[in-house]
């Protein structure tokens, strides 16, 4: 504090006062000081010009930037259109190919029993609609609006319950699916989510809900919107379709070889 | 008044000659233009309490600014820059602003 009170206290050039002190000298460098002066006005303005030339610049990089977004959006949809197709294709031939005797026909049938289970196929079924979104004062507090782990928590609670299927704001949830935030968004598969957030999934109509709201997950959504005053609605729906995950693709793991 | 005459000018020759600020100074010359905004309120006061001298009004300013662009280039190399440019920042801005109270009390007596 001591250095702000002497900044405080002593804000003018203390040459000033020793200058003067001394005996007054006839006025000379009166040309320094005009050219000075002139330098500073000319720095002025200067800075001023080049702050309001880059202003538009900055505007433009920015709007090139969400274009660029947009198109990269619009490439993932359209690809993952193409994985869909190719996806069926896919299934077609595994068909053709099989022929008709009968371990191609039980080949097939399990392959049937589990394509929906993975989340490889668009399932449909009853089960409930969960609608979550911020508080409506969320403004500042990070904790009043809705995180990736409130979304995991829910997931996790909603197989907890039953579910056999579950997709959030229509991407489907397998077990390679990452629900995690970035910056300001929460992503699905790598896909940014908008609010609000409707996770529906497929169960028994009768015990979903009802476990639901028992487990865990229920009892931590509850704390949430009563403490936090996040929405958070859930209802049976009698018909969900539930897409196919488009992102399937197993990386690293291969056929084992027996 | 030959001073606010050649600010003037200096301010007209600015905008009609548009000198480009090589790439290498543009950081610094905002931090420049406080140090010379301290300078010229510091030399105001002076003058407003008769011990203006015009020299040491010179070698203020070139030593403010030099010292301020100084700072901040050192802290870009260590990677502390715009913290020092804050620093800079809040220092002379107090100083302006003592030095406007002063002022204004010189001048309105209020």
């Amino acid at each position: 504090m001591d250095l702000l009170n002497q900044i405080i206290r002593q804000p003018v050039d203390p040459d000033y006062a020793v200058a003067a002190a001394r005996e007054h000298e006839p006025p000379r460098g009166r040309w320094a000081l005009t050219v000075l002066a002139m330098i500073i006005g000319a720095l002025f303005a200067v800075a001023a010009l080049q702050t309001t030339r880059t202003a538009p610049a900055l505007e433009l990089e920015r709007t090139e930037l969400i274009n660029r977004v947009r198109n990269a959006e619009g490439e993932q949809d359209q690809l993952q259109g193409r994985v869909t197709s190719l996806t069926q294709e896919i299934a077609t031939l595994r068909a053709a190919a099989l022929g008709d005797d009968d371990a191609a026909h039980s080949l097939e049938a399990r392959i049937d029993a589990l394509d929906p289970v993975v989340g490889n196929v668009g399932v449909a079924g009853p089960g409930v609609l969960i609608v979550v979104d911020d508080s409506p004062s969320a403004t500042a507090e990070a904790r009043d609006r809705v995180l990736d782990i409130d979304l995991q928590v829910l997931a996790n609670g909603l197989w907890e319950a039953g579910a056999e299927a579950i997709s959030i704001n229509g991407h489907r949830l397998s077990n390679l699916t990452a629900i995690r935030g970035a910056g300001d968004a929460i992503t699905v598969d790598y896909r940014s989510l908008t609010r609000p957030y409707r996770v529906e999934a497929i169960g028994d109509p009768r015990t979903l809900q009802a476990r639901f709201v028992e487990s865990l997950a229920g009892a931590w959504w509850n704390d949430l919107a009563q403490n936090r005053q996040m929405r958070y609605e859930i209802s049976d729906v009698k018909q969900l379709d539930l897409a196919a995950d488009p992102g399937i693709v197993l990386r690293h793991a291969g056929r084992a070889t027996s | 008044m030959i001073p606010l005459l050649g600010l003037l000018a200096g301010i007209v020759l600015g905008i009609v000659l548009e000198p480009s600020i090589p790439q290498v100074l543009q950081p610094y010359l905002p931090i420049a233009i406080v140090a010379a905004m301290d300078a010229l309120f510091g030399a105001f006061r002076a003058y407003l309490e008769g011990t203006f001298t015009d020299r040491v009004f010179v070698v203020s300013f070139i030593s403010n600014v030099l010292i301020a662009a100084a700072i901040v280039y050192v802290g870009d190399q260590i990677g502390v820059g715009s913290q020092l440019a804050t620093g800079v920042v809040v220092v002379l801005g107090i100083r302006i602003f003592t030095n406007a109270a002063a002022i204004r009390r010189a001048l309105f007596h209020a």
